[in-house]
């Protein structure tokens, strides 16, 4: 599907600004009637300059599908599975968050408890520090935990906590690793920022901070991948049968141990280029690991993937292995694939999630023979549209940090037969009767890896194949 | 109580702003607005929507660090222009945030000004909902109050009769106006979200609720004869029409079960001068038919309700007519009426329940741990209590979102009594009974536990 789009004039016949109000304008070739301000942030690919206007604050009033920096920090770290993740606000904050990333656990569940100081008006007025350190004291007691995380929030930044000192002194006297996230949500309205903060938190407290007892040749770390669903228990085998020894994950399914040993390892791997790149850069200037970038979403860019460690390694004997796992593994999944693409062959797929995936996904679905005609994000920068660009064909949608409204809009004007999102985006998709995949927090199916990619497929298949949107069409 | 003072661990409350958006969903074409980060719209949207199962709309003032040192005035009003241009709602509600209510934002004086220099706006309603005071259940009640002072309006008597149903599913509202109708009583409903958060498909998604409360409806409540609420928590409202338009106020106990159902029906027919007519008497025949039916499997059963309070008082109540002994009962909220209700029901038991007031899922656990229970009655959150004590548990209240169907889980009258016995009953069938419908002795059900916890978590 190409849509002859002709975005370039649009600029010479958007009319000025009129007082205070935005003015919507129809012009001839537009994508969909928005916000005039809003225009610029979708685009046509294929076009010279088909990028859209980005990395930018909101609208105000618009429904940003944008969480804030506290929410960036918190999915980062949250994977942690033995460690307490303490938020020093008002109730909120924790209430809404509390186990929302759907990451599993092979061992430890503390991460899943819900923790919070409660922040109250008095608390607000004379300051939370005492009542923080009291916390974290009472916690350490009732639960030894491997490390506690102190995220603050918009009010503590507000009133000035010094949530570092009080880190500092509750370690002193507990002896745990007492870590704080300065997160305050208002920092900054892309939550990539919040990533950053996370990262930061690792880097300046946690990795490196306990050697290994032994260093395996072929140790690798993968970063930013988060064990949503499980997803790594489709990617650490296949490794493992290469000769491949996975420190850890950070942070999916991971200890605290685990990171603070890791930076011995020999390589790290990304799989979130969006929230991890930098991390992956911190450790590649401070312990000298080099960084591959890797995918594990579909057969090609899982192979790929493998291919690339063990090529990184360059050990003959590792190099055979991984063919010989790729065979078998490909081997099969033919028939399983053939079967799933009969039906999707030839859909449209949209796709409206964090940056990383909304280009990352588009190979999986070549796989399956359908097509992307529309890609977007709520926090992408330049880089990631550039991505995008690259990845998709001509004439798709590319759309920056999309309100409700506009999703819907889209969805109904363009009509693909599924959106790709998080939960927020599904009932809005449901509702105009376009089929719907979780890839994300709700997500209750492991996507990554060969044998995850079969599982993708099915929930795919099962979301456009259920009998009830030919059953929901009107009577006539 | 327990060796905890300070933190929350895995808490039974939310913050106030939730309470506004809840009942702003019940008024049709209402807009809410948070002014603060986007976090705190996104996140409630999201567990909303996994709640609901519907599309939820909240917008955002979208602060920022620059807002957060000079004020988040320009951002206020950009965001009432722009949800005006784009979603053109009837009504918004601006509720705050930590984040502005900490700065000082003069919510109030802002719109003030506005008003005076922008023409054909929506009604804008100003909702002071600090994060760090109270909770979602005080949330709520604030914006009922707030929606009814900002607009009700004095004029000829409409023989109507308003009525605040606090924070409860769609389904809980729906059954409410059947009763009314029933009944023949002409109503106000403060808020009704039964359509709105129960919405049929029809491959479109509205924005705002197409239907609920109108704003007409909340400026006749000033013409109403009475105003009965159904939560002692959600009542200030009624007491602002009382005071101001000398509106009769009632409150009364949820009407879960038996009990608590007869006292509501006797206040709203009593104060509109009406009969109970036949078929509301018939369906209440058949809940204490029900209940007969069931008394031998759920006599002596003990059970730990958590939740919003007035639902925990109600199911206390409620499960106390079946015979069954509330051992718990614990709710987020550091709430007097809350524990004054509980002593008041359970006055003449000889069992006395646990009262956690201001208590998280972490207090209850621990008091369940100390003596165990047979049934549990709370939200979704509780599942990990119910998982490590191998205890069943009946999804109520909210967030329910390992589920489908929170929207439409009825647990107010007569008729949804009966549904209610039918599902403890089965549910202590199921766990506490074999396979031939043998009771299990205690050893039993220990050689079962592994059985039993696998086809719970099921």
């Amino acid at each position: 599907m190409v849509l002859n789009l002709a975005t370039e004039n649009r600029k010479t016949e958007i009319s000025s600004k009129d007082g205070d109000f935005d003015i919507e304008v129809k012009i001839p070739n537009y994508i969909i009637d928005t916000l005039k301000s809003r225009e610029s942030h979708m685009c046509v690919s294929g076009k010279s300059d088909s990028i859209p206007d980005c990395d930018k604050n909101s609208a105000p009033g618009m429904i940003t599908q944008r969480s804030c920096v506290y929410g960036g920090a918190r999915v980062v770290l949250m994977p942690i599975t033995d460690a307490i993740h303490l938020v020093h606000g008002p109730i909120g904050c924790a209430a809404c968050t509390w186990d929302i990333r759907g990451s599993t656990s092979s061992g430890d569940k503390l991460y899943k408890t819900g923790f919070s100081t409660d922040l109250r008006e008095k608390d607000v007025v004379f300051g939370g520090e005492n009542k923080l350190y009291e916390s974290i004291l009472e916690l350490n007691r009732l639960y030894t935990p491997s490390a506690i995380f102190v995220y603050s929030t918009c009010v503590v930044g507000l009133i000035g906590d010094d949530i570092k000192a009080v880190c500092k002194k509750a370690q002193e006297i507990t002896g745990c690793r007492v870590i704080p996230v300065q997160s305050e949500g208002f920092k900054s309205f892309n939550k990539s920022a919040g990533h950053k903060l996370a990262c930061d938190a690792m880097i300046d407290y946690l990795i490196g901070t306990k050697e290994p007892e032994e260093v395996h040749p072929y140790s690798i770390n993968i970063i930013g991948e988060f064990n949503v669903a499980g997803d790594l228990f489709g990617i650490i085998p296949l490794y493992e049968k290469m000769g491949v020894k996975v420190q850890t994950a950070i942070t999916g399914d991971s200890t605290v141990e685990k990171i603070a040993k890791c930076h011995h390892a020999k390589l790290n791997i990304v799989q979130c280029q969006k929230s991890s790149n930098y991390l992956a850069s911190k450790m590649e200037e401070k312990y000298q690991i080099p960084t591959i970038k890797v995918n594990f979403f579909g057969v090609e860019e899982t192979t790929k993937s493998l291919r690339a460690v063990s090529e990184f390694f360059g050990d003959e004997e590792m190099i055979k292995r991984t063919e010989e796992l790729i065979n078998s593994e490909i081997k099969n999944l033919r028939d399983e694939i053939a079967k799933y693409k009969k039906d999707l062959s030839g859909k449209t797929v949209a796709i409206y999630s964090g940056a990383h995936k909304s280009w990352a996904l588009v190979s999986a679905f070549s796989e399956l023979d359908m097509e992307i005609i529309m890609s977007g994000t709520q926090n992408g920068k330049p880089e990631d549209y550039q991505k995008i660009r690259e990845h998709v064909c001509e004439g798709t949608l590319i759309v920056d940090d999309a309100n409700s409204m506009e999703l819907a809009k889209l969805l109904k004007e363009y009509k693909p037969d599924i959106l790709i999102s998080g939960a927020k985006e599904k009932y809005i998709s449901l509702k105009c009767g376009v089929p719907h995949c979780d890839f994300n927090h709700d997500r209750i199916t492991a996507f990554s890896g060969y044998n995850g990619f079969i599982n993708f497929a099915r929930v795919v298949h099962t979301a456009v194949m259920t009998p009830v949107w030919r059953l929901s069409k009107k009577m006539t | 109580m327990n060796d905890k003072k300070f933190a929350v661990i895995n808490p039974c409350k939310i913050c106030q702003p939730m309470g506004a958006i809840l009942a702003l969903l019940g008024v049709k074409n209402a807009m809410p607005l948070i002014h603060g980060s986007h976090g705190c719209s996104t996140y409630m949207r999201f567990q909303l929507g996994r709640h609901f199962k519907e599309p939820v709309s909240v917008s955002s003032t979208s602060m920022s660090e620059a807002n957060a040192v000079l004020g988040g005035e320009e951002n206020l009003k950009n965001a009432i222009k722009n949800v005006c241009k784009i979603y053109k709602p009837e009504i918004i509600g601006i509720t705050t945030s930590c984040l502005s209510e900490t700065i000082g934002d003069d919510v109030e004086g802002i719109i003030r000004l506005f008003k005076t220099k922008n023409e054909d706006l929506p009604y804008l309603v100003p909702i002071s909902t600090p994060s760090y005071k109270n909770t979602h259940v005080e949330g709520y009640d604030s914006t009922v109050k707030a929606l009814v002072s900002n607009l009700a309006t004095p004029s000829k008597s409409n023989s109507k009769l308003n009525l605040i149903t606090g924070m409860v599913s769609p389904s809980d509202t729906a059954e409410i106006k059947r009763i009314l109708q029933e009944i023949g009583i002409d109503y106000i409903i403060l808020t009704d979200t039964s359509e709105s958060l129960d919405a049929p498909f029809d491959g479109d998604v509205s924005f705002m609720p197409n239907a609920g409360t109108t704003v007409n409806e909340i400026k006749d409540t000033a013409n109403s004869y009475a105003t009965v609420s159904l939560c002692k928590h959600a009542s200030s409202a009624a007491k602002f029409l009382e005071e101001t338009y000398k509106i009769k106020s009632i409150s009364t106990y949820l009407p879960i079960g038996l009990q608590n159902t007869d006292e509501f029906l006797n206040e709203i027919t009593k104060i509109s001068n009406v009969e109970i007519p036949n078929k509301i008497q018939k369906e209440r025949g058949k809940l204490i038919d029900a209940m007969i039916d069931a008394h031998q499997h759920n006599f002596g059963r003990k059970v730990a309700i958590y939740g919003d309070p007035d639902i925990v008082v109600g199911f206390t109540r409620f499960v106390m007519e079946l015979g069954m002994i509330p051992s718990i009962v614990c709710t987020g909220n550091e709430s007097e009426a809350f524990i004054n209700d509980i002593n008041e029901i359970t006055k003449n038991s000889k069992d006395k329940p646990v009262i956690l007031s201001g208590g998280d899922l972490y207090d209850l656990h621990q008091e369940i741990k100390k003596s165990k229970v047979d049934l549990l009655i709370g939200n979704s959150y509780g599942s990990r209590i119910a998982g490590a004590e191998n205890i069943p548990l009946i999804r109520m209240g909210f967030p329910i979102y390992d589920r489908v169907g929170a929207q439409r889980i009825t647990c107010l009258g007569y008729s949804a009594g009966i549904k209610l016995v039918d599902t403890i009953t089965n549910t202590i069938l199921d766990r506490y009974f074999d396979e031939f419908g043998w009771a299990l002795d205690e050893d039993k059900e220990v050689q079962n536990e592994n059985l039993k916890n696998s086809c719970f978590l099921n």
